[in-house]
């Protein structure tokens, strides 16, 4: 078995105090990932805090949404230190990667950034978007079609209850669409993606 | 029976849980303790308790009006409530400015509603996505004259919820307007938890009750009786200082009573109206005084300091206004100093102080970079003060 393998079978789930970061510019659907991670989370039974950092404009501009999963109650709703970054562009992963824990996780959007931080978390470099189009036809899928990936390579929710969170946070009439988008998200396998750690 | 709680209820997640945005759980906390009159301007980041209202008070027979200001908002909320309705209004630092001499008006006409207060960085338009505590003392001197201040302030989604249950409360018993401040952090996270605290939740203040079945212990001689619209008896509101009968005076005795019993109602129901809750009581040389997000920094900082042996007790207030002037004060003598980390330059480290210098030592932790105050921020402090004290 390759050591991607054994290192990320439900391994986050198994973690008592998970910190997530997603980041990405404006308009991505940053805030909506951590959003449906959150919902996720609290089918899972965890104690769950979402939490969001935005710019002034309404396009552009950084976005940021964190989100805390843990078996005891929460008291600090921020992120302290990451278990999981994924970073959707070349700022948010320059910006977020030194707060990435060792037995942590970066996945990017390989397809938005060409040099990506080197880190000692394992690591995986995946064209989001080039995906989600080839999968749906259409870019708006991206962040669902990464949450698949998040999940199926950290284990950070389970996939029944993401699937769930999915289906009760988009837009009605495009549920078939952003189902489609997820699986594909969840059948990316670890040894295709895996990017050299430090 | 029926729950009371239908509105929070539908937000359920699954049969255990619940997942709400704070500025949600606000709105909701209204809805189920029987708002049904909301008028104001929208303003980040404040704007989704606007919308949970504009949304939902149609179905349940209610009004909502969105308003040309908040000047306008705060003066349809009080006409709301000379008709028997418990009016609410919410905004944000720029907007709550805007609505201070309406809200004089309304201590001195006694006409109960709530007002929240989402607070961004300011002054001005400041940074409207940025958490911050700089409204306190605007929320307890902000209008003119010599007045009374009920002032709650929220630390999570369900605090947001229930803490306006309790606003609603207070302002429908005490009969003037209750301001429940927030900050960006509480208003736009969301934060799952169980349906069961809005059941049934009791602070450890004393006995007040969450739940729709909640009487006064009794009414009062200091509340006034309401002056009511529609109710057949000819009524007079005015912002002039006025007697038993509503009509103005000008008589110094009258005055003076009347000013001293807008204050005496509160004053003399501290116990009923500060909220607040203790962690490790007399375990520790110091203590942490906290409200809103920085009380969550306070409560997991205890674990920390724990951790590394600094036993810390941990005073988390909802009610700041009127002030909890005994809680502090027994507190003040048990510990050699108390630390109170806030987000602004020392606001409410100036009351706590002018009340517990006799016996401690105040010390003041803000912060105004938009970030929170961390635990570690706080342990650190922690230390570095008990080890000044030691060397002393």
């Amino acid at each position: 078995m390759s050591e991607a393998l054994t290192l990320t079978a439900g391994l986050l789930s198994s973690r008592e105090y998970v910190e997530v970061r997603f980041g990405g510019s404006g308009g991505q659907g940053v805030i909506l990932m951590g959003v449906i991670l959150a919902v996720a989370g609290t089918r899972d039974r965890r104690h769950v805090v979402q939490t969001q950092s935005y710019g002034p404009e309404a396009r552009g501009g950084y976005s940021r949404s964190d989100v805390v999963l843990a078996n005891a109650p929460i008291d600090y709703p921020q992120v302290q230190g990451l278990d999981l970054l994924v970073a959707l562009s070349a700022e948010a992963a320059a910006k977020y990667s030194d707060m990435l824990r060792r037995t942590g996780f970066l996945i990017f959007d390989s397809d938005e950034i060409s040099s990506p931080p080197l880190v000692e978390a394992t690591s995986y470099g995946i064209p989001f978007s080039r995906l989600a189009i080839e999968t749906t036809g259409r870019t708006q899928t991206t962040n669902i079609l990464a949450l698949g990936a998040v999940a199926g390579l950290t284990g950070v929710v389970s996939v029944a209850s993401l699937e769930k969170a999915v289906l009760s946070m988009v837009p009605k009439g495009t549920e078939e669409m952003n189902l489609n988008a997820l699986r594909r998200g969840l059948s990316l396998t670890p040894e295709e993606w895996r990017r050299p750690s430090a | 029976m029926e729950l009371w709680y239908t509105h929070l209820m539908r937000e359920s997640i699954d049969q255990d849980s619940l997942l709400v945005q704070g500025n949600r759980a606000c709105a909701l906390g209204a809805l189920d303790a029987g708002v049904r009159f909301f008028a104001g301007y929208p303003i980040t980041p404040s704007s989704e308790i606007m919308e949970v209202m504009a949304r939902e008070l149609p179905a349940v027979g209610g009004v909502f009006m969105q308003m040309e200001d908040e000047i306008a908002s705060i003066c349809a909320c009080i006409g709301a409530s000379l008709t028997g309705e418990v009016s609410m209004t919410a905004t944000s630092g720029p907007g709550f400015s805007l609505m201070q001499e309406a809200i004089g008006y309304a201590i001195m006409a006694e006409a109960p509603s709530v007002i929240v207060n989402v607070m961004r960085q300011g002054p001005s338009t400041g940074r409207p996505t940025t958490p911050s505590q700089g409204d306190v003392m605007q929320a307890r001197w902000g209008t003119h004259g010599d007045h009374p201040a009920i002032v709650l302030a929220a630390s999570n989604v369900a605090d947001m919820y229930r803490l306006t249950i309790a606003a609603v409360r207070f302002a429908q018993r005490f009969r003037m307007p209750v301001i429940l401040l927030a900050d960006e952090i509480v208003g736009h996270m969301r934060e799952s938890f169980s349906p069961e605290i809005a059941g049934r939740y009791r602070l450890t203040s004393g006995d007040f009750d969450f739940t729709e079945t909640y009487t006064h212990p009794e009414m009062v001689r200091e509340v006034h009786a309401p002056h009511e619209l529609g109710t057949l008896i000819h009524p007079h509101v005015t912002g002039l200082i006025h007697d038993e009968t509503g009509f103005p005076t000008n008589d110094p005795k009258k005055s003076e009573q009347f000013l001293r019993e807008l204050h005496d109602k509160v004053v003399h129901h501290r116990d009923e109206l500060c909220l607040y809750d203790v962690k490790n009581v007399g375990k520790g040389r110091v203590a942490v005084v906290a409200y809103g997000s920085c009380a969550r920094s306070a409560r997991a900082a205890l674990k920390l300091a724990e951790q590394e042996g600094i036993p810390v007790e941990v005073l988390h207030l909802y009610t700041l206004f009127p002030l909890p002037v005994e809680i502090i004060q027994e507190l003040a003598r048990r510990v050699e100093f108390i630390l109170i980390p806030e987000l602004n330059l020392g606001q409410y480290a100036r009351e706590v102080r002018r009340l517990a210098e006799n016996w401690t030592t105040v010390v003041s932790m803000g912060r105004v970079d938009g970030n929170l105050i961390t635990p570690r921020d706080i342990v650190d402090r922690l230390a570095e003060l008990v080890g000044k004290y030691e060397s002393s």
